[in-house]
């Protein structure tokens, strides 16, 4: 039987759309049996009421199976495993039928001899009263609408699936409850209409707190943050951000990630550029190595902010792979920013206008300007020891010797130059250089590693989790090492009785 | 309904108050069209905006509030003008797929830009300039609150004021305190980088009118005035150096306790 269906799913994975990978793997991946596993798992994890084992293994065994389903697929799964007389199960397939016109030919064969097969398959469960596997489903359909990009049915089928959602209040439920208000976020997001969305979230987030249900909150929490920063809120967003409920651990490192994001974009429009970037960087470090988009989106705001805070991001930043082609305008910026050029800048800024008003960095790139006088006049103060102000004024394409003489008073008292200014005789000159390792700031610096050292291993130790039969193995261990130990002593004993003997 | 012509007078009798510059008058008037305003069934704080006469209600309250806006920067009044502002906002914001644009709305941003700008509030003023789309950003009280805070940013304080003298007359409320900022920051930054400057060259850098006003701030800053020059101070090197000693004391203790939970 499990033969069987294996070759019907690998015909279909022989079928044109099969990419040569999969015929190179020693098994081809089964969607039905990925499917089985899963509903397996669920059925488990409902019965032992164990909910962190939903997440891992449940989310990436959907991955895997997202690749490559297909309209037919579902239909077989739907009738499988929902009751025939539930609703959601008319309901669902109506949606998939719709769809049903654009599934490859050979399927319809074997998913009518699948469907057969399916409901007397020994090992495979069937139908489930269970509302897991029901919301399991709507999920399923969610996912490979969108994944179509048919985003208006998409919608539709989000608001069903929320609606059931509110009526249970079942822990097992929380981990496919968080992805079923993602995607419902994200379905309305690509119809442009995710202030609607916004109150529903809201109570939501209220209910999972009250609730205790971790997952849904920290997930709902960032797609309100989203909700709000796609409308350039910042200030709201910063109110419930500060308000709200947050766990002390994150369950999920991606929602965690996310979060960060989010709050350095906050703290950057803000002006708190230090906080923004430590958390920038904590963002980038955490994230998982696909996520690709995310890196790069975190990268663009933090060379920004670094910009921002005066320092120069490195060049190797911007060639790293894959990150060459989005962050080339933001290479030509540090380029211009570096050489105090204000000329330069502008013509930069303009050039790539479109790119940073879809990145929606322009107003933090005007700020920049302000940086490329500062550099600019750092320059020319290293270089030179004495120079008049007028000479200032023309270096630095600024109007006249009077604004050179303010704007470097302005830098002097910020802390950017280290120097004097002499009114009379109108000029800059430099103050002597002291030595910098007399000073604190390699004291500085070493508190920045140590402290984030030290962090680290913080949060290594409360990552920590106990293995479940890790007492009896200390316990096995324990036993022997006492016979062992009588073994040797016994042996010992004889021995000094001999010496003593002796 | 009766209660929208009522609105609707008083809406006038403010319009007309305005006009005359009667202030008294206008904040009375104003008083009584709140508690119209709170009557009124499509305006909130009531259940949203659903209500045969909403068009015209909203409208009517967006007016009224405009007009307190205007009012308070009249009369200088802090508060009211941070509350006045707080409430025509959300109609801007929320309203905007209700109502037809009001044309004035680009100048009551740039209005608040300029408030917050002066008072000093730099994150508020960012946000709120994220919120302006691409036109808001072109109109004219908005590209002047945005040039200001570039030269207040990059230290050029004579442009500042001199574009503060040539503010349109809704923001005089803004020249003083601007002027203000600016000398104290000139100030500052004359204390960091100059050792001594003669009395004539202190006083145009500060942009002051007379030699009076410079010996009483000079008074203020405990700079010393000897003959003809005025020198410059810096007494806080001292402090730095505690801060110096007790950030170096709590960085260490940090490590020892660190260390001691590594087991």
């Amino acid at each position: 039987m499990v033969q069987e269906q294996a070759a019907a799913a690998g015909a279909n994975d022989a079928a044109p759309s099969a990419k040569d990978a999969e015929q190179q793997q020693p098994k081809p991946f089964s969607v039905k049996e990925g499917m089985q596993g899963i509903i397996t798992l669920l059925e488990k994890a409902v019965k032992t009421k164990e909910t962190r084992l939903l997440m891992g293994r449940l989310m990436r065994q959907t991955a895997m199976v997202r690749k490559h389903m297909t309209a037919s697929d579902l239909v077989a799964f739907i009738n499988t495993y929902l009751p025939m007389d539930s609703k959601s199960a008319g309901f669902l397939k109506g949606y998939v039928m719709q769809d049903g016109d654009t599934a490859p030919m050979e399927d319809d064969a074997t998913a009518a001899g699948d469907a057969g097969d399916g409901a007397d398959a020994g090992s495979a469960p069937g139908p489930s009263q269970l509302p897991e596997v029901e919301l399991y489903m709507y999920l399923l359909l969610l996912v490979n609408l969108l994944d179509r990009k048919q985003f208006a049915q998409a919608r539709e089928v989000a608001d069903t699936a929320v609606g059931l959602l509110q009526q249970h209040n079942r822990r097992t439920l929380d981990a496919i409850g968080a992805r079923i208000y993602f995607y419902y976020s994200w379905a309305y997001e690509c119809t442009g209409a995710l202030a609607d969305v916004r109150s529903t979230l809201m109570a939501a987030h209220c209910t999972a707190g009250l609730r205790h249900d971790a997952v849904g909150q920290e997930t709902l929490l960032n797609l309100l943050l989203r909700n709000y920063l796609a409308y350039n809120l910042y200030d709201q967003a910063e109110k419930f951000r500060s308000k709200a409920q947050k766990a002390d651990t994150w369950r999920v490192p991606g929602q965690y990630c996310r979060y960060l994001y989010y709050l350095g974009t906050i703290r950057a429009i803000q002006l708190e550029y230090t906080e923004a970037k430590e958390v920038l960087q904590q963002a980038s470090r955490k994230a998982p190595t696909c996520a690709h988009g995310f890196r790069v989106a975190c990268n663009k705001w933090l060379i920004l902010v670094r910009l921002l805070l005066g320092e120069v991001p490195e060049r190797v930043e911007f060639s790293a792979p894959g990150m060459r082609t989005p962050l080339a305008p933001y290479f030509e910026l540090t380029c211009a920013v570096r050489s105090g050029d204000l000329a330069q800048f502008r013509v930069v800024s303009e050039k790539f206008a479109a790119a940073f008003r879809a990145d929606r960095t322009t107003n933090l790139i005007t700020r920049l300007q302000y940086n490329v006088i500062r550099t600019g006049l750092r320059r020319i103060n290293l270089a030179y020891s004495r120079i008049s102000l007028k000479d200032v004024a023309e270096k630095l394409a600024l109007p006249s010797a009077v604004d050179a003489e303010y704007i470097c008073a302005k830098a002097i008292r910020d802390g950017g130059i280290d120097a004097v200014l002499d009114h009379a005789g109108g000029f800059l000159a430099t103050r002597e250089l002291t030595d910098l390792y007399s000073t604190n700031e390699p004291q500085a610096a070493f508190h920045e590693r140590i402290a984030f050292c030290l962090n680290l291993h913080n949060e290594a130790v409360k990552a920590m989790r106990f293995e479940p039969d890790a007492h009896k193995r200390a316990l096995a261990a324990a036993n022997g090492g006492k016979e062992q130990m009588s073994v040797e002593e016994i042996a010992r004993a004889i021995e000094e009785e001999e010496e003593d003997d002796m | 309904m009766s209660l929208l012509k009522e609105a609707q007078q008083l809406l006038d009798k403010l319009k007309t108050a305005h006009k005359k510059n009667d202030w008294p008058a206008g904040k009375a008037v104003l008083g009584q069209l709140r508690i119209k305003l709170i009557q009124l069934p499509a305006v909130p704080p009531n259940t949203g905006f659903s209500s045969p006469t909403a068009q015209q209600e909203l409208l009517l309250a967006r007016d009224v509030y405009e007009h307190a806006v205007l009012l308070a920067l009249k009369s200088q009044d802090e508060a009211a003008l941070e509350s006045s502002f707080t409430q025509l906002k959300t109609f801007y914001a929320d309203t905007r797929s209700l109502l037809p644009a009001a044309p004035q709305e680009w100048m009551f941003a740039g209005l608040d830009l300029l408030r917050l700008l002066v008072a000093n509030r730099i994150a508020e003023f960012h946000t709120e300039l994220e919120l302006l789309p691409a036109e808001g950003m072109a109109a004219p009280h908005v590209v002047s609150a945005v040039q200001l805070e570039q030269w207040l940013m990059e230290g050029a304080y004579n442009k500042v004021l001199a574009a503060g003298k040539s503010l349109p007359p809704e923001c005089s409320f803004a020249v003083e305190q601007l002027s203000a900022t600016v000398r104290e920051e000139i100030a500052s930054c004359a204390e960091a980088s100059y050792s001594s400057l003669k009395l004539a060259d202190a006083q145009v850098l500060m942009m002051m009118t007379s030699k009076m006003e410079l010996e009483q701030f000079a008074e203020q800053h405990g700079w010393a005035i000897e003959g003809d020059l005025v020198h410059f101070y810096r007494a806080a090197a001292a402090d730095a150096n505690a801060e110096q000693h007790l950030r170096l004391i709590n960085q260490s203790l940090l490590y020892a306790k660190e260390l001691e939970r590594i087991v």
